[in-house]
């Protein structure tokens, strides 16, 4: 019995590492219905609003973190080069405005709460009960 | 007295400078450092033209036997203030190789989000011909040394009007389009008076229309385009002429189609010029890439034709093109391409055959 035990436990803590790395995150009063589609398309400035309405204020970590590396590889099948490479045409044509950066997982926590038309990604172990996760890559 | 003129030069400060940080400034740019030189080359020994490769027709970047880092460097600064509630004013600064790199406003604009699906933009914008026409001068953005130059010749690249955008989601798709007016008139054409009629020419594109449809889904992204415009034209002073009228009409019709499945990619562009007494121009592109890590090689074909009643040898050329893009940075990418160009046509042979190499970095920041 304990030896089953641990050995859920094991593989909990083993699944939450391998699978739970960056989660994405919204305001606790967005109850919108967010997939792995619609992530992708807020973040490659395809789609501007939830399904409810209003502009998306889209945050993002820096290019030079790991979790970000890992969010556009997962999320967006993006290398950072790639992704740059991407924003750099919208961005330069009057197309789209690139995600607003922000230095650490607190910065983008604190700004996401604040906003209920707020998007971000951070690493699972900063996450807290004052934002809602909607989806874990 | 002066106490009180003091209080006022104050208080007229500190009003202007709340005034001023309500618009949030932001600069970013791109830059672009290329050599290049033609290792053999005919020239068209009928028009006087040495051996030359014309890497980009608009702003004649024209590499010679001698290695040169001027046709094609660059150097851009895009300013952003926003102002908030949507409204951005942009400006984008250029200054090139080929005009001793003198900074020029290319882009000035107004852009307003009247809300999540519509924008419109007015003021000075690059002219969305070609599916590459309004990030041409942003190498980091596509995989080349530059978008395949037997395309993008037209002369008039960007214009004065309004556009506007319409963005929405069909099912998985994204539909992006934008429909746009306005007027361009260029008083000393680099491409027509330096390179084809040898005389100061002033190239006007007035009551120009257009609109862009492009869909995209995942890994796969098509666009259509088509534009229509009056042209008017001076060389040295003279009006021409066509057909007894002063000005003549032309149509532009172009598709591209991109797929890009996992470490693949396919780019390709069909477009017609169909212009009054010129015929039809056809330009033709289709590149073949893949990933390896930060290494990108690619393989392109392009071409320009021209045909149509009356044309019996007209402009026809064609670049087989090979090269390597390698993403050493997070924000730069090393570029080197070898290009070999065949110029079919007699009377309006262009720079005639030609084999070049030209490498160079790209840049965002």
């Amino acid at each position: 019995m304990n030896a089953y035990k641990m050995l859920v436990i094991t593989m909990l803590v083993l699944s939450q590492s391998a699978f739970a790395e960056v989660a994405v995150i919204v305001n606790s009063a967005n109850n919108n219905n967010i997939d792995a589609k619609l992530v992708k398309k807020i973040y490659l400035g395809k789609t501007k609003a939830f399904s409810d309405g209003g502009k998306v204020k889209v945050y993002t970590l820096p290019s030079s973190q790991d979790d970000t590396e890992y969010f556009r590889k997962k999320a967006l099948k993006k290398s950072n080069s790639q992704f740059k490479s991407y924003w750099s045409k919208l961005a330069f044509t009057g197309k789209g405005t690139p995600a607003t950066e922000l230095d650490t997982a607190a910065e983008i926590i604190a700004a996401i709460k604040k906003d209920p038309k707020a998007i971000g990604f951070v690493n699972s172990s900063d996450v807290n009960d004052e934002v809602r996760v909607v989806l874990n890559y | 007295m002066k106490f009180i003129s003091f209080i006022k030069l104050a208080a007229a400060t500190s009003c202007l400078i709340s005034m001023l940080s309500l618009a949030e400034i932001n600069l970013s740019g791109f830059a672009s450092i290329n050599a290049g030189k033609v290792l053999s080359g005919t020239g068209v020994e009928h028009y006087g033209v040495p051996p030359t490769f014309l890497a980009d027709y608009p702003i004649v970047s024209a590499y010679s036997e001698e290695w040169d880092m001027a046709p094609e460097s660059l150097f851009g600064l895009q300013i952003t203030a926003d102002l908030n509630d949507g409204l951005t004013a942009i400006a984008q600064l250029v200054g090139r190789g080929v005009d001793d790199y003198s900074p020029k406003f290319e882009w000035a604009y107004l852009s307003y989000d009247i809300n999540e699906n519509w924008t419109v933009q007015a003021g000075r914008k690059r002219l969305p011909l070609f599916y590459y026409s309004d990030f041409y001068d942003v190498g980091y953005a596509y995989v080349w040394m530059r978008a395949p130059a037997d395309n993008y010749t037209w002369q008039i690249f960007n214009y004065n009007g309004i556009n506007l955008m319409y963005n929405t989601d069909l099912g998985d798709w994204s539909l992006a389009t934008n429909l746009y007016a306005g007027k361009e008139e260029d008083k000393e054409n680099k491409l027509l008076g330096d390179f084809f009629f040898g005389d100061t020419t002033k190239e006007i594109w007035k009551d120009m229309m257009g609109g862009v449809i492009n869909l995209s889904k995942d890994w796969f992204e098509t666009r259509f385009t088509y534009m229509q415009y009056t042209n008017e034209r001076d060389i040295g002073g003279e009006q021409v002429m066509w057909g007894g009228k002063d000005s003549r009409d032309g149509k532009f019709f172009g598709a591209a189609f991109n797929v890009d499945f996992d470490n693949w990619f396919i780019l390709s562009e069909i477009n017609r010029l169909d212009l009054e007494f010129d015929g039809n121009l056809d330009t033709n592109m289709i590149t073949f890439g893949y990933r390896i890590n930060n290494l990108t090689p690619f393989i392109v074909y392009s071409s320009m034709k021209q045909k149509g009643d009356g044309v019996v040898d007209g402009e026809n050329h064609n670049t087989t093109s090979v090269g390597l893009r390698w993403d050493f940075h997070d924000a730069a990418a090393f570029k080197i391409q070898y290009d070999d160009v065949k110029d079919n046509s007699h009377d309006f042979a262009v720079a005639g055959d030609s084999k070049s190499l030209s490498f160079g970095v790209d840049l965002v920041f």
